[in-house]
């Protein structure tokens, strides 16, 4: 017991000085005179709200090195760190903190911890004490001469097998066996004597019990038969069944109300939770097993639900199949053409071209090319024209319509709609 | 015995079940904003056509401010949207306001002039602006009313219906409790 309660003392020591190290961290961090030091100081303490997982001063993101330039500057004019973290509270909501301020529900995460540590410890300790009594000899239960004697010849091998109840059988073997250990000197002789004296109890009694027959409910095979008095109302076993049937229920009721909110019809490839519950985007799509027709078809659907990236994996796994294709190109080009690419827009628009000279979607992409981003208007136009001799749905032959006379507008005139704008240096 | 197991069950697993099943309900991304019901934080901002433009100055009106990149496609996917909702609300007292934050200049012009925005859009060189209102994914739109205070915030891509409901609750001065939420990008 005094072990004990030294180690408790010494638990207690350790702790309270790991306590005070994780007092003392930030303010040995915050202590630095270097601007940079404070910076970093306030960041590590931030979240980047666009990372998993990493404060504002470990993140390399476009918005952590915003939020370190506005920390700096804070600081220059003035500011002190708790006002700095206060400010981004303000804008982002303690979400932004990575240590939570012990206030509320914030509390629970530091407080949490060290009960779940203690609890563990005592849980452990528990068991520890709990195991140690039972290896412990068994208080003296009177057995019985007879049921012992009975037990001896058994074990010595004079009573035959199949008298015995398989539980008595056990006890028996286990006895023998402990004798055969203890005669290959694998047992110290108090041991021995100490184990045989608690396994002929044990088998004694399950002597007794089989021979006062089956009017009890079974009792789990405890050493000592249970004198159980009456009880009243249902037995323990009812109430299992009742509770594990409310449990069962209230899952299923739960799982039934969760998953039909989350779970949708997912897309090819899609995880079957996707988005709705985990955040995340949609895993790569699974694109092996498509033909080429269905490739292209869902590639332009990604391209209409603006999910480019997607798009841009349909397209490319459509050129693996065939190199050529045209569609796949002329598709490729207008994302191309979106994402900044001018030179290699106007390549993939002539190779689908040069597969297919009169594929609309690639004239049209060719002369949006040729006059948005290099001002070639008169190839551009050239494009158009093709396109225009072409079966056009009437929508699509005005808007084409439409954007020749704005370019022979731009021929004849030499201004254009980004010119209207006045240009502003960064 | 018996009694030890479902106080087991029931005092330790199922409240712990109940945290992880409610935790999967949760986007770990999604930062609640505290702006909400608050005064817009004031800003002077230039805009795209080499005007400034502060804030304050438009007091009176209900302000739909709206922050985007031309690379972020739920912008692409909203932009016609917003500039049809603008055409739409333009006579009352509504002003749009874009900012564009994370982008080249010349790709903002671009877009502007891809998707035919009218309305006055601001360029956020140094995100001071985004990080001010809070700004973590892209698109994110915050709706002002007549004194400035911030009534509703979505973040992702809106559609012309919501966007006229929540300016007509903005011109009644009506707070919405919840954000709202379409498909958005993070910032990078």
């Amino acid at each position: 017991m005094n072990t004990a309660r030294s180690a408790r003392r010494r638990l207690a020591g350790i702790l309270m000085v790991l306590a005070g190290l994780l007092l003392l961290a930030p303010a040995a961090g915050a202590g630095g005179d270097d601007l940079e030091d404070q910076m970093r100081a306030v960041a590590s303490g931030l979240r980047c709200p666009v990372c998993q997982n990493l404060s504002v001063a470990d993140s390399t993101s476009e918005l952590a090195l915003e939020m370190r330039a506005l920390i700096r500057d804070q600081l220059r004019a003035g500011k002190r760190p708790d006002e700095i973290r206060a400010y981004f509270v303000s804008k982002y909501g303690e979400w932004i903190l990575l240590s939570p301020t012990p206030r509320g529900v914030g509390l629970l995460a530091w407080v949490l911890p060290g009960l779940g540590a203690l609890a563990g410890l005592g849980g452990a300790a528990w068991t520890l004490r709990r195991w140690s009594r039972r290896s412990a000899p068994p208080p003296d239960v009177p057995v019985p001469g007879a049921a012992l004697a009975r037990i001896r010849t058994a074990v010595a091998g004079g009573d035959l097998p199949g008298t015995l109840s398989a539980e008595e059988l056990r006890h028996v073997e286990a006895l023998q066996e402990l004798e055969l250990d203890h005669h290959a000197g694998k047992l110290s002789d108090r041991d021995y004597a100490e184990l045989r004296a608690l396994y002929e109890a044990r088998a004694a009694a399950a002597l007794l019990s089989s021979e006062t027959p089956r009017r009890r409910a079974p009792a789990e095979g405890g050493p000592v038969p249970r004198h159980a008095p009456g009880r009243r109302g249902p037995s323990p076993r009812v109430w299992r069944w009742v509770a594990s049937g409310v449990f069962l229920l209230g899952f299923g009721m739960a799982v039934g109300f969760f998953l039909s909110g989350a779970v949708r019809a997912r897309d090819e490839g899609g995880s079957i939770t996707g988005d709705a519950l985990t955040g995340t985007g949609d895993a790569a799509a699974r694109t092996d097993s498509l033909d080429l027709r269905t490739l292209l078809e869902r590639g332009r659907q990604a391209m209409d639900g603006q999910d480019l990236r997607r798009a841009i994996d349909f397209f490319t796994r459509a050129l693996e199949r065939d190199p050529e294709e045209p569609t796949a190109h002329a598709s490729l080009g207008l994302i191309l053409q979106r994402g900044g690419h001018p030179d290699k827009a106007l390549k993939a628009f002539d190779r689908a071209l040069a597969r297919e000279p009169s594929l609309p979607q690639a004239l049209w992409g060719k002369g949006l090319v040729l006059h948005e981003s290099m001002g070639r208007t008169a190839e551009a136009i050239r494009a158009w024209e093709t396109l225009l001799a072409q079966d056009l749905s009437r929508e699509d032959r005005e808007r084409v319509t439409a954007m020749v006379a704005e370019a022979r507008a731009r021929i004849a005139g030499r201004t254009s709609p980004a010119e209207n704008v006045a240009p502003v240096t960064r | 015995m018996a009694w030890k197991r479902l106080l087991l069950v029931f005092g330790i697993g199922a409240p712990l079940i109940a945290v992880l099943a409610f935790g999967f309900t949760r986007d770990p991304r999604e930062i609640a904003s505290p702006l909400i019901g608050r005064q817009a934080p004031p800003f002077d901002v230039r805009l795209a056509d080499g005007r400034a433009l502060a804030l304050a100055d438009l007091r009176g009106r209900v302000v739909f401010l709206n922050f985007w990149a031309s690379w972020c496609p739920p912008c692409r996917a909203e932009a016609r949207a917003l500039e049809a909702s603008w055409r739409r609300h333009r006579e009352q007292e509504v002003v749009f306001l874009g900012v564009n934050m994370q982008d080249r200049e010349d790709a903002a012009r671009e877009f502007l002039r891809e998707f035919g925005i009218t309305y006055a859009n601001g360029l956020d060189g140094g995100n001071r602006i985004a990080i001010d209102y809070g700004v973590w994914g892209i698109p994110e739109t915050f709706i002002l009313d007549r004194t400035g205070r911030i009534t509703y915030k979505h973040v992702g891509a809106l559609g012309g219906e919501t966007i006229h409901a929540k300016l007509e609750e903005a011109l009644r001065g009506e707070v919405s409790r919840l954000e709202g939420k379409g498909e958005y990008r993070s910032i990078r």
